[in-house]
């Protein structure tokens, strides 16, 4: 069901992060977080957004908003590159709210001592907004569209349950009417069930407003439902983007199926269990270097071509994979089960 | 491995012991743990035994009881809870009424712990080597160089490349993943009977819980140790566990062998769980969701304290007190309905 993405694909993107590098902290502490990164959305279209601890992937959202500057490339949304805005128009940019954080964590990130209702009209506030019965009737009708009902609203993020806190934050982001929503592991913190409903939640939104969602998570299995096109990020590169059935049914890259296969699940029916896709004493010692692709230390299929960082290239429609060997390691990897087993 | 024999339990002076279940690492019967000093009860009337060499899990949803148990096990409740009723039995000693000095001889080296944020409980200014080698010394009563010998052997066993240079390293130094193990090697390092896992790879990258999750079942085949795991993932609970037992708001619904629970869930809770949980195809499917709200903790409800959230539930699950049956080999289940199948 990737339908209005597949339709608008000829229309340009909502947002596109075009070669986009980013550096933080300065001189000798410098370290590079994000490396030639490329990302288009369109609206309408669910991306996940995978990676690891220190992958990159809290960075590239706070980069798409505006609270990290790219060292190289830019962040263009609806047209206009924003990333390089001056302190003025950058302002005004935010305050029209049209891309919102949902930040993970919602009982740190949202101010113990407000209760939902100021919590939800803040980003109102901010924007201009003054009629008082404007405010509540939109604070309402966001609450509404999360289903958190007038209950809720005199109530301070300590006396809600986790679900609730969850979904309060993502009615603080739709106030605005937001054209693109960035959810930072909005789900990893709670129960299956709730995960569910949540997730469930913003798949509805996404049809029924028409959203462009970003949704980062650590872990595959939650975004198996609901995303459209899944992104793997690795130590700050993109080393796999493509629609999320073709992915999943024969991932390219060996981290996005060495990813997989450790996702715990209440089936015991893989094609590769995770220590098969694991280096071992016996592999080949890969090239290292400041060169070699990201991966190469961990990858049991490293050569000596991965010591160079193989770019993203085409392997299907609007599928593309960093990978020197993205159509051979699947063969190794069974020869190598053959051998040992 | 320095120590070949268990380490027999120590002669607890004036803990009372406990008939029945001595065969057993752990055996918890009828246990009644209060809250907010007594004002609640939060578990009622847990049993569960864990047999040498057995993963059992302990799965359900936040506010189910699952870690209050754990922690009356470790008999370390937080303040204002206490164990109202039934026995926690160890090796055969009721636990629950245990000096502290006793604890003092069971901890570590009778039943080791690992929780969810390792960081928190390791000082982040001391070596992580000299924090496992401080155990050794006190617990086994090693000398300096024998401990440090036995330090890189456990570092080694817990899967820590680069022994030697870990155990130099200070706890922010390290990663999660490799934090996680140091909290294992400690928790093994006097070769305990038990190992109790409370949500130990929750805060861990996938990739790095399937290791760790391979690790702790290494360590059961080699070493014969019993696990008790706590998580609130059912995906994780099957892929470790031997034995899994079902929490709902403070009373276990369902126990049995893991592929008895995966396969045939007689609860309509485990059920639901089920449908919640991640399958790994990894396909688009419907997202469930089971509705409804869990009671609060400690509230009073006649009957079976699922049915106002169960699809099924019919007016004699308010009747009165569900009793668990048995419905196979080793699988229990606290449901009217698997009841009536039992008697007819």
């Amino acid at each position: 069901m990737t339908g209005a993405a597949v339709d608008a694909a000829d229309a340009p993107p909502l947002l596109a992060v075009e070669s986009v590098d980013v550096t933080l902290g300065r001189g000798w502490r410098a370290n590079q977080v994000l490396s030639d990164v490329d990302l288009d959305v369109w609206s309408g279209e669910i991306v996940g957004l995978v990676g690891e601890t220190g992958s990159g992937k809290t960075t590239l959202a706070r980069t798409v908003v505006g609270l990290v500057n790219p060292r190289r490339g830019r962040v263009v949304f609806e047209g206009q590159p924003i990333s390089t805005l001056r302190r003025r128009a950058r302002r005004a940019q935010r305050r029209r709210g049209d891309l919102q954080l949902v930040f993970q964590d919602p009982l740190r990130s949202l101010d113990p001592d407000m209760t939902v209702a100021e919590i939800v009209a803040e980003g109102l506030r901010v924007r201009g907004e003054t009629n008082r019965g404007e405010i509540r009737r939109r604070v309402t009708g966001a609450l509404d569209k999360v289903g958190l009902d007038a209950t809720v609203l005199e109530r301070t993020p300590g006396q809600i349950s986790g679900g609730q806190r969850q979904r309060a934050s993502i009615a603080r982001a739709l106030a605005v009417e937001p054209r693109l929503l960035i959810c930072d592991e909005p789900v990893s913190a709670l129960d299956a069930s709730t995960r569910n409903y949540v997730l469930r939640l913003l798949d509805e939104l996404r049809t029924s407003l028409g959203l462009a969602i970003v949704i980062i998570s650590h872990d595959l299995s939650s975004l198996a439902g609901i995303a459209d096109r899944i992104v793997v990020l690795y130590r700050g590169r993109i080393i796999e983007d493509g629609p999320v059935d073709r992915v999943f049914a024969t991932p390219r890259h060996p981290y996005t199926a060495l990813l997989m296969a450790s996702a715990p699940s209440v089936r015991h029916d893989r094609p590769f269990s995770p220590h098969e896709l694991r280096r071992t004493g016996w592999d080949p010692v890969p090239p290292t270097g400041p060169g070699a692709c990201v991966f190469a230390a961990r990858c049991p299929f490293a050569a000596e071509a991965c010591a160079a960082q193989p770019p993203l290239t085409a392997v299907g429609e609007r599928w593309s994979v960093a990978c020197h060997r993205h159509d051979e390691w699947a063969a190794l990897a069974q020869s190598r089960n053959r051998q040992k087993g | 491995m320095a120590i070949d024999n268990r380490n027999p339990l120590p002669d607890l002076v004036g803990a009372a012991r406990y008939e029945g279940g001595a065969d057993d690492v752990l055996c918890l019967d009828d246990l009644h743990v209060s809250v907010h000093n007594g004002a609640a009860t939060a578990v009622r009337g847990v049993s569960l035994r864990v047999r040498p060499g057995e993963i059992v899990g302990l799965v359900g949803e936040s506010g189910s009881g699952k870690t209050l148990t754990c922690r009356a096990v470790l008999g370390v409740l937080p303040p204002g809870c206490a164990v109202e009723r039934g026995t926690v039995s160890f090796g055969g000693v009721d636990v629950t009424s245990l000096s502290r000095r006793n604890w003092e001889r069971l901890h570590g080296s009778h039943m080791g712990a690992v929780f969810q944020d390792p960081a928190s409980y390791l000082n982040p200014v001391l070596t992580v080597g000299s924090q496992l080698t401080e155990v050794l010394r006190v617990k086994l009563g090693l000398g300096r160089r024998a401990a440090h010998r036995h330090a890189l052997e456990l570092f080694e066993a817990v899967g820590l490349h680069q022994p030697e240079r870990v155990f130099h390293q200070i706890p922010p130094e390290l990663s999660g993943g490799m934090l996680q193990r140091v909290m294992i090697a400690i928790a093994i390092s006097c070769d305990p009977q038990l190992l109790v896992a409370d949500e130990p790879t929750t805060a861990l990258d996938v990739t790095i819980q399937a290791e760790v999750l391979e690790l702790l079942r290494d360590l059961r085949d080699q070493r014969g140790l019993a696990v008790l795991f706590v998580s609130h993932d059912l995906a994780v609970i099957t892929q470790l566990c031997d034995r899994i037992v079902v929490f709902y708001a403070g009373e276990i619904v369902e126990s049995g062998p893991a592929g008895e629970i995966t396969e045939r869930p007689r609860h309509p809770y485990t059920q639901a769980l089920l449908r919640v949980a991640s399958v790994g195809d990894f396909r688009r499917r419907e997202l469930e969701v089971i509705a409804g709200q869990p009671p609060r903790v400690g509230e009073d409800i006649t009957g079976c304290r699922f049915a106002a959230r169960c699809p099924v539930a019919i007016p004699e699950c308010g009747a009165g007190p569900v009793r668990s049956v048995q419905v196979g080999d080793q699988h229990q289940v606290r449901c009217v309905h698997a009841a009536k199948t039992v008697v007819t």
